[in-house]
Order: C-alpha cells, then sequence, then structure tokens
C-alpha cells in the first residue's frame, strides 16, 4: 500500500469543520443482515478472561487478523506488523512462533495466559498451514507446554 | 478479649476477596488498597538553561513532545520537534464530523456526525490528582468541565441476570450495603463478632449498620417507607390527587451475588476514577492544542524517522521527509528527547546500550477500542434519566459512555458506546479489533440495543478507533507488568549518551496524560542536570 493511502486526515482536527459536516448527508449505515451479525458477533469468547474458540481458523480470526489482517499480509507505516505468509521466514520453526504465541514479541502483547496448550498447537498450526504456508511438521500441546514460561497458567 | 484474632494481612485479604468476588474485584481492591499512586508533581519544572547555544531534538509532537519542547525552549535550549503524521497531539486526539482516517489494512474511517458530538478515541477523562495535566491546563488556559464517572442513575447490566433488564447504580449500590449490612448486623447480634468487636464497639456499629444499610427494627434489608427516600421509588412521591407514594423493592441478596453486578460497582472504586473527575471543554484535544499553541512553529510535520546515530557529543537523526517525496534527511543536535512509541522505536535503527535496546524491545503495547454513534435525540436522558456518566454491561462492548455536555438539548447527540482495554485482561478488545469500521459499528449496535432499545429508532451513524491499527502506534500503550519493570524500567528512563526516552511508557502512569507530562518533565530534568555538570 502506498505510504499515503495511510496518512491521518483529521479534517476537524485542523480546520472548522461544521461546513463538511454540513455537507456530508448522513449515510444511514444499515446494519449488517441478520445472519452477518452472527458470525460477527460469535467472534467474541464466551469467556473475557480466556479465549473459548478451540480451532486454528477462529483463533486467528479473533485475534491476530486485527494486526497480521485478515489475508495474513500484515501491515506498514511508521510502524509495521510482518508478514504470515511464504515471506516470513520465521515460520519455518514451528517452536519460534508458538513461543510469540505464548510470550509476545517487542510490541506484540502475550497471549499465553488466554489460550491453552491445544489452543496455541492449533493457532500456530493454522498459520503455518494458511496464507500460502505448507509446512508439514504440527506442533503438539506437550510441546507448546514446554515452552509456556514457568510463571505462566493457562 | 483479643482483635488480634482476625487481622489479615494485606496479601491475605485480597486472596479473600479474589475467592469471593473474583479477578476484577482483588484487581479494584488492590488500586483501592494503595497500590495506586498520587501524581509525582511537584510543580514547574525549574530548568537551568545550557551554558552555551545548545540543540534539542525531539521525536513526536504529542503530548509529552510539546510539553518537553515547551519547557525546554523556555529554559533557553533550542528545540526542533519531528513528527510523523501531519497534526500534533498523538494520542491525544477528537474526531468530529467530517474528519476521516484510514487505518493499517487500508480501511476508512469516516467521522459522519451532523450534530456537535465529539469522540475522544484516547485519553477522555482526567483525574483530579493529575496535578500535572491541570496545571498545564492552568497554565495554557484550557477550559475544564467536569466528567461524570460515576453516575447513580446509569446502569449496571448483566445478560445472564435479572431477564437482561439493566438495573441502576445506585440501586445496586444500596443493596450490597443493604445486605452485607443485614449480615453483619445479625453476626453481631448473635455474638458471632465477640472476639473481634467490644461491647462498646458493638452498640455503635450495630446503630451505624442500622443507618447505613437502611435496615429495620428486626435488622433485616428490605421493601420499607425509609428505603425509599435512599433507595427510590416504585412510586414516586407526586402532588395533588397523584397516587401515592411507594418505595422500590431491593433485590434479593442470592440473585444479586451471582449477577456479577457487585463486581461492576468496582468500576468506580479506582482512585484513578474518584469523583470529580473532569474532561477539556470541547474535546480532549483541547490540551493538544493548547501545547501547540506555545510551540507549532517548532515541529516539521510528515516526517517519518528511520535512524537515531549517536556520537560523543552530539545525535543525528535520519528521517524520511514525506514532503519531498519521500526524500532522505538528517537533523544534527546536541541531545535527543525521544518520544515515538517503544513498539515503533524498536523496529528503528537506534544507537544506544544493549539494555536500552532489549528495554525498549520488551514492552508489549496494550489492545485499546472505542465505538462511538451519533443517535438522533437524547433518548438516555429524556427517557431513561441518565445525564452524563457511564452504564456497564458484561456484554463485549464492556461500556457505554453518556456524553457530559448539552443536557437536555435537542438534537443528535453521540455516545461512546463501546470501549475497553486489554489492562483488565478481558479478551473482547481483541476481537474488536479484528474487525472492519463497519462490523464495529454493526456489533456496538446490536449489543447495545440490549440496553438501549431506542437504539434501532435512533441510530443515525457510526465511528470507531483500533489502536492496534494506528501505524505510529502499533498498539495503545506499554503494557508493563511487575516483572518487565523491575528488569527494563530504571533503564528505559535514563539518559543514554545523548538520547533520553519520554512517554507515558516512561511512567508508573501507563496511557494517562500524566504519564506523558510526568516522563517529559523528568527527561529534560535529567538532561538539563546533565548539561550543567
Amino acid at each position: 500500500m502506498h505510504r499515503d493511502a495511510l496518512c491521518l486526515i483529521l479534517a476537524g482536527t485542523l480546520l472548522a469543520s461544521a461546513a463538511t459536516a454540513q455537507d456530508t448527508p448522513s449515510p444511514a449505515q444499515p446494519p449488517a443482515s441478520v445472519g452477518d451479525l452472527e458470525a460477527l458477533l460469535s467472534r467474541f469468547s464466551s469467556d473475557p478472561d480466556h479465549l473459548t474458540q478451540t480451532d486454528g481458523a477462529a483463533l486467528y480470526q479473533t485475534t491476530c487478523q486485527a494486526c497480521h489482517m485478515e489475508d495474513g499480509t500484515g501491515a506498514t507505516g511508521a510502524g509495521a506488523y510482518p508478514p504470515l505468509n511464504s515471506d516470513n521466514t520465521k515460520l519455518t520453526s514451528r517452536h519460534f512462533i508458538a513461543g510469540v504465541i505464548l510470550t509476545g514479541y517487542q510490541g506484540m502483547p502475550r497471549f499465553g495466559g488466554m489460550m491453552s496448550d491445544e489452543q496455541v498447537a492449533a493457532l500456530t498450526t493454522y498459520v503455518r498451514s494458511h496464507f500460502g504456508n505448507d509446512y508439514p511438521d504440527e506442533i503438539t500441546a506437550e510441546e507448546v507446554a514446554r515452552l509456556r514460561p514457568p510463571e505462566q497458567e493457562d | 478479649m483479643d482483635t488480634g484474632s482476625f487481622n489479615p494481612s494485606r496479601r491475605q485479604l485480597l486472596k479473600m476477596i479474589g475467592q469471593v468476588a473474583g479477578a476484577a474485584a482483588m484487581y479494584q481492591a488492590m488500586t483501592s488498597l494503595g497500590f495506586a499512586q498520587d501524581s509525582g508533581y511537584t510543580g514547574q519544572v525549574a530548568l537551568q538553561g545550557p551554558r552555551q547555544g545548545r540543540r534539542v531534538l525531539i521525536l513526536g509532537a504529542g503530548v509529552a513532545g510539546m510539553a518537553a519542547a515547551y519547557e525546554m525552549r523556555r529554559a533557553g535550549y533550542e528545540v526542533k520537534i519531528l513528527e510523523y503524521q501531519n497534526r500534533h497531539g498523538g494520542r491525544c486526539l477528537t474526531l468530529r464530523g467530517g474528519d476521516r482516517y484510514t487505518e493499517m489494512g487500508g480501511h476508512e474511517i469516516a467521522c459522519n456526525f451532523e450534530g456537535d458530538g465529539y469522540f475522544n478515541p484516547g485519553p477522555w477523562r482526567l483525574p483530579v490528582h493529575h496535578r500535572a495535566v491541570f496545571d498545564y491546563c492552568r497554565r495554557l488556559g484550557v477550559p475544564l468541565h467536569p466528567f461524570i464517572m460515576h453516575n447513580e442513575k446509569a446502569y449496571l447490566h448483566s445478560s445472564r441476570a435479572f431477564g437482561g433488564q439493566p438495573q441502576r447504580v445506585g440501586q445496586v449500590a444500596t443493596d450490597v450495603r443493604g445486605h452485607v449490612s443485614e449480615l453483619l448486623a445479625k453476626s453481631l447480634d448473635q455474638g458471632g463478632l465477640d472476639e473481634t468487636v467490644s461491647t462498646e464497639d458493638r452498640e455503635k456499629l450495630l446503630e451505624g449498620l442500622r443507618e447505613w444499610g437502611v435496615l429495620d427494627h428486626n435488622l433485616r434489608y428490605g421493601t420499607n417507607t425509609d428505603l425509599g427516600g435512599v433507595r427510590g421509588w416504585e412510586v414516586p412521591p407526586g402532588g395533588g390527587l397523584m397516587p401515592d407514594q411507594k418505595a422500590s423493592n431491593p433485590l434479593e441478596l442470592s440473585p444479586l451475588l451471582q449477577s456479577g453486578l457487585w463486581d461492576q460497582l468496582f468500576n468506580f472504586n479506582g482512585y484513578s476514577y474518584s469523583s470529580p473527575m473532569f474532561e477539556p471543554a470541547g474535546g480532549m484535544d483541547a490540551i493538544a492544542d493548547a501545547f501547540a499553541r506555545e510551540v507549532s512553529d517548532t515541529i516539521q510535520f510528515n516526517a517519518r524517522v528511520t535512524r537515531i546515530a549517536q556520537g560523543d557529543t552530539s545525535v543525528t537523526v535520519t528521517y524520511e521527509d514525506r514532503d519531498r517525496d519521500g526524500m532522505m534527511r538528517e537533523e544534527t543536535a546536541d541531545w535527543c528527547i525521544c518520544t515515538i512509541p517503544l513498539s515503533v522505536l524498536a523496529q528503528l535503527d537506534v544507537d544506544c546500550s544493549e539494555p536500552m535496546r532489549r528495554a525498549i524491545a520488551a514492552v508489549p503495547y496494550a489492545s485499546a477500542f472505542k465505538v462511538a454513534l451519533e443517535f438522533k435525540r437524547r433518548f438516555w436522558e429524556q427517557d431513561d434519566w441518565i445525564m452524563g456518566g457511564i452504564s456497564y454491561t458484561d456484554l463485549p462492548l464492556v461500556q457505554i459512555a453518556y456524553p457530559n455536555y448539552g443536557f437536555m438539548s435537542d438534537g443528535p447527540a453521540v455516545l461512546q458506546a463501546a470501549y475497553d482495554t486489554s489492562t483488565a485482561g478481558k479478551n473482547f478488545t481483541y476481537s474488536w479489533s479484528t474487525m472492519t469500521p463497519k462490523e464495529r459499528v454493526a456489533a456496538a449496535l446490536a449489543l447495545g440495543r440490549q440496553i438501549h432499545p431506542q437504539y434501532d429508532a435512533e441510530f443515525m451513524n457510526g465511528t470507531s478507533w483500533v489502536w492496534h491499527r494506528v501505524d505510529w502506534s502499533l498498539g495503545c500503550y506499554g503494557q508493563w507488568t511487575e516483572q518487565l519493570r523491575n528488569v527494563h524500567y530504571k533503564t528505559l528512563c535514563e539518559i543514554d549518551n545523548r538520547l533520553v526516552l519520554a512517554g507515558e511508557h516512561c511512567s508508573h502512569l501507563p496511557a494517562w496524560l500524566e504519564g506523558a507530562l510526568l516522563s517529559a518533565l523528568d527527561a529534560i530534568r535529567q538532561l538539563d542536570q546533565r548539561e550543567n555538570t
């Protein structure tokens, strides 16, 4: 994406915005259809303290997708989120990916406290087998458990 | 009498509270048991100033960067600010009708408010003990008005209790107080606390509990005439031949305990949220604008920093000049104050000590989001008597904040219709952050109508903000843990040769404007001291 497309245009912060607002017709955005809404709302976990999704795709869609995007391409700007596709050679290590999910990496938050070993394994496998990735070696929940830092409980 | 028979340590007490009321309550109790601190602000900073011409390069025109520029220039330093965006203020910003923002991922956030309502995606309320913020508001002429944090008429809501009907904050509080008073009074009356309470204290305590909990002569909490004057009315007192007044009926103890509404009351317990809170009139960006009025001539916009190089006596910053087709340029200065969020700074090429490099890379950035909705009328005021304040719910929207201005005016008004951060450990904010701007508005409407059914008829338009989709912050604020602080905090805040960091991430008040200001004041104090030794 061209960086100019990312730049902040806060007209109202710098310019008088009343005229602009008057000129903009109110687009009464209709709520999404009921079917869409149900799918959307099912993205929320039923337990706010622990993610309740169990399969890798659902876990990705309710956490990772915020930064790494729907198609795993990541995003760029003043700072960037790495892609999770074949451009990212770190995906070759299942231990590295599971470790990042458990403990975070630089600015990325940790998710170890919100996911069980099984969930971390499912998510690791999902990322390493989608977005053009096809790594055959799947991580097991037991391997995740061994990566978990001692102070962390799931 | 042995008063020491039950004298729990603070840790034991917290554990008990955690077991009885859950982690959220324990967190709140920790705050109220003295882990929260007053601001470290000790008044206007007094710098000696440089002995000869000295140039200071400041990275970031947020509140920390502009405050540092303001004070350094007053003390005689030459200052220049490099800012990535084409605006000042950083995370201290306000959206109004007509504003547009393209977030990471390419979706456009449109703010189409038609009325004068506004939306503060970042900071939105000022604790009264945040003395640096208040002092700068006074010095720079920022008008403040009260921010209603605790409105007893606002709602507490559980989708799984009381048939999904929201309950009034004040009535839940009165009922908790009443039931707890009854239990304690009965226990006292039956001699259950004779070992810990003396006979004289026992009488005083019973007398107090009767009054405080509105108990009847049998020490029972329940519907009685006195309760109407405290808890409110089912049939309110009227005039003339209107029906006779009738007290409201309390919620029963067990359903109340099971509902989780007691936990929601703890949202008001934190020291940082004690009344009265304040906000700048017209939007939080009034604070950023006030600083900009003082230092805007020092800011170069559209400058994307790529490298911070240090020599023994100077620092050179390389940046991409986005006003000149991305031409790479350099600025050299005697000192550099860097307020770039650590999430972004960790990705830049920075000359610094190895411990500081590790500190910069160590701090995760917290997830936070908000959705704001504009409605045709103030139904929360007109229909529900909620004048400002915040309702809380177990739904993923977590809270609905009502405007604290324009009361009872006709025409459109804006609700902050959903907001949470990952601080409390809840995962809802991550899910919101994965949604497109349109999806967030649809979800906020679908969830919010369970509390305010008027949503469907009154909705006009909505907007939102997801901090993890903002390319200049990559998250909302530094999410410190005690363990991370022990290892990295001091290193992060100390001058490293010619470079010093500032911003909320270099404070014990993460996410708060006060933290940004105090860290800036401490950074320039260190720098001025180094300059004069």
